[in-house]
């Protein structure tokens, strides 16, 4: 018995230093992570992840009906702007930019000339010019002239969720229903897949009504209705009224990209229904990611606009 | 609950005095985008918080006056992905800081690029 345990352990002496250098080597080289899962990020507050960590990702299948996940739709900064999602200077595939103009002055009073003009009605027309945004867009105005409902902390509200401040959001999916939980204010939506129906006539919410149907095993397309006509649609002051829908479809392409088309009718307001989001790509973050605040606080704007909003824009001393 | 009460009355009063909106952060149409101006001197207070993060910050102007700026930025949230922290300024830095100046001439700005705290460059980069 005790030659046998002799014998076990001279052999282990033997082969262990053989076996150990290639453990080890794989333990310390950097093998390339297999999943965005694997990228390491901050425990609390976590920043979301670079366009880079995705490169060396072969993400795998979209699972089937499943949009689960912490998404980030802020991608990457270009290099003459904010990050796509925060569209600063209204919906990403409409900005209230002129051509060649990024960074614009501001205080143009229509749209007239941008690249890719909106299908107002006279109404629509007269709305938006009511409307005076404060923001990086043509039509911006000093903060003292602005009545942006968010500069004061109003709800942003739904579609504007989806066209201002969009940057992280985690989708949570139960049996009957979806939660889209929205970094910016902390808001959440509810949309029903139970198979009710939209409400007729319903009282006005700063997020609307919801509900969501799986046209594929990989797309659900939300309706979204009711929603209060206070809210802006976007940060260029876009207009909508009482009777605007929404389409929103979620698309799962794989693993870690989902991509959202957002589709606005207001016949009130457009003569057509008109793309705000077009295939936008969401980009899933690690497991564990910790969302951090983004809120907005009134008296942490009263501070600022006392500090800072009101001695900006004040007239000059004659 | 009482001073959520009082907050809730001010915002009321400011809505309903309807002159002017009283709060808002700012694009460029407070800005005079076409100037640079360095501001050198000591930071005197630095607001972590949203809607824009600031600092303050004195310095002489080319007088030999005393300057009581006040620089703003973005949002937390962006200047997070920034690589900036809640620590990145502290009172009594000594700073060199280009800034987009007011329009209206008042010592107000916005960060403009180069940022030198305490001799040290701050490079101010996406970190996702």
């Amino acid at each position: 018995m005790r030659k046998r345990s002799i014998w076990t352990v001279l052999t282990m002496a033997l082969i262990l230093p053989c076996a150990l250098p290639p453990l080890l080597s794989a333990q310390t080289a950097a093998a390339p992570p297999k999943s965005v899962d694997d990228t390491k990020t901050d425990k609390w507050n976590s920043v979301p992840l670079h366009g880079s960590a995705y490169a060396g990702v072969t993400p795998a299948p979209a699972p089937r009906r499943d949009l689960s996940g912490v998404w980030d739709a802020t991608g990457d900064a270009g290099p003459n702007g904010p990050p796509a999602g925060i569209q600063p200077s209204g919906a990403y595939e409409h900005k209230a930019l002129l051509p060649g103009v990024g960074n614009p002055p501001g205080g143009a009073p229509n749209e007239k000339g941008i690249a890719n003009p909106l299908p107002y009605t006279p109404l629509g027309e007269a709305t938006l010019e009511a409307h005076k945004p404060t923001g990086l867009g043509m039509r911006s105005v000093p903060a003292t002239e602005g009545n942006d409902p968010v500069d004061i902390c109003d709800p942003p509200g739904f579609p504007r969720m989806d066209l201002s401040e969009f940057r992280i959001l985690e989708i949570v999916q139960t049996e009957d229903h979806v939660l889209i939980l929205n970094q910016f204010f902390r808001t959440w939506r509810t949309i029903w897949t139970d198979g009710r129906e939209l409400p007729t006539d319903p009282e006005p919410r700063f997020y609307g009504y919801s509900v969501g149907k799986w046209v594929d095993d990989y797309t659900l397309v939300v309706n979204t209705v009711g929603m209060s006509d206070r809210t802006w649609i976007d940060n260029a002051g876009r207009p909508h009224s009482s009777e605007l829908k929404v389409e929103e479809r979620y698309h799962r392409v794989d693993q870690d990209h989902l991509e959202l088309t957002v589709t606005i009718d207001d016949p009130k307001m457009y003569t057509q229904p008109w793309l705000a989001l077009n295939k936008f790509p969401l980009r899933r973050q690690p497991r564990g990611f910790d969302i951090r605040e983004n809120y907005c606080s009134p008296s942490d704007y009263l501070e600022y606009n006392d500090q800072v909003g009101q001695p900006l824009d004040a007239h000059p001393a004659k | 609950m009482r001073p959520k009460l009082g907050l809730i009355a001010l915002l009321a009063v400011c809505f309903l005095a309807g002159s002017h909106t009283l709060f808002a952060h700012h694009g460029n149409a407070s800005y005079d985008t076409s100037k640079t101006v360095t501001v050198t001197g000591t930071v005197t207070e630095y607001h972590w918080a949203n809607p824009h993060v600031f600092v303050k910050v004195d310095g002489k102007d080319e007088n030999g006056n005393l300057m009581h700026w006040t620089i703003e930025t973005q949002n937390i949230v962006t200047e997070v992905n920034a690589g900036w922290t809640k620590d990145t300024f502290k009172p009594g830095d000594q700073v060199m800081i280009d800034i987009t100046p007011a329009k209206n001439g008042a010592p107000f700005g916005r960060f403009k690029g180069r940022i030198v705290i305490n001799g040290q460059t701050f490079k101010s980069t996406d970190q996702r």
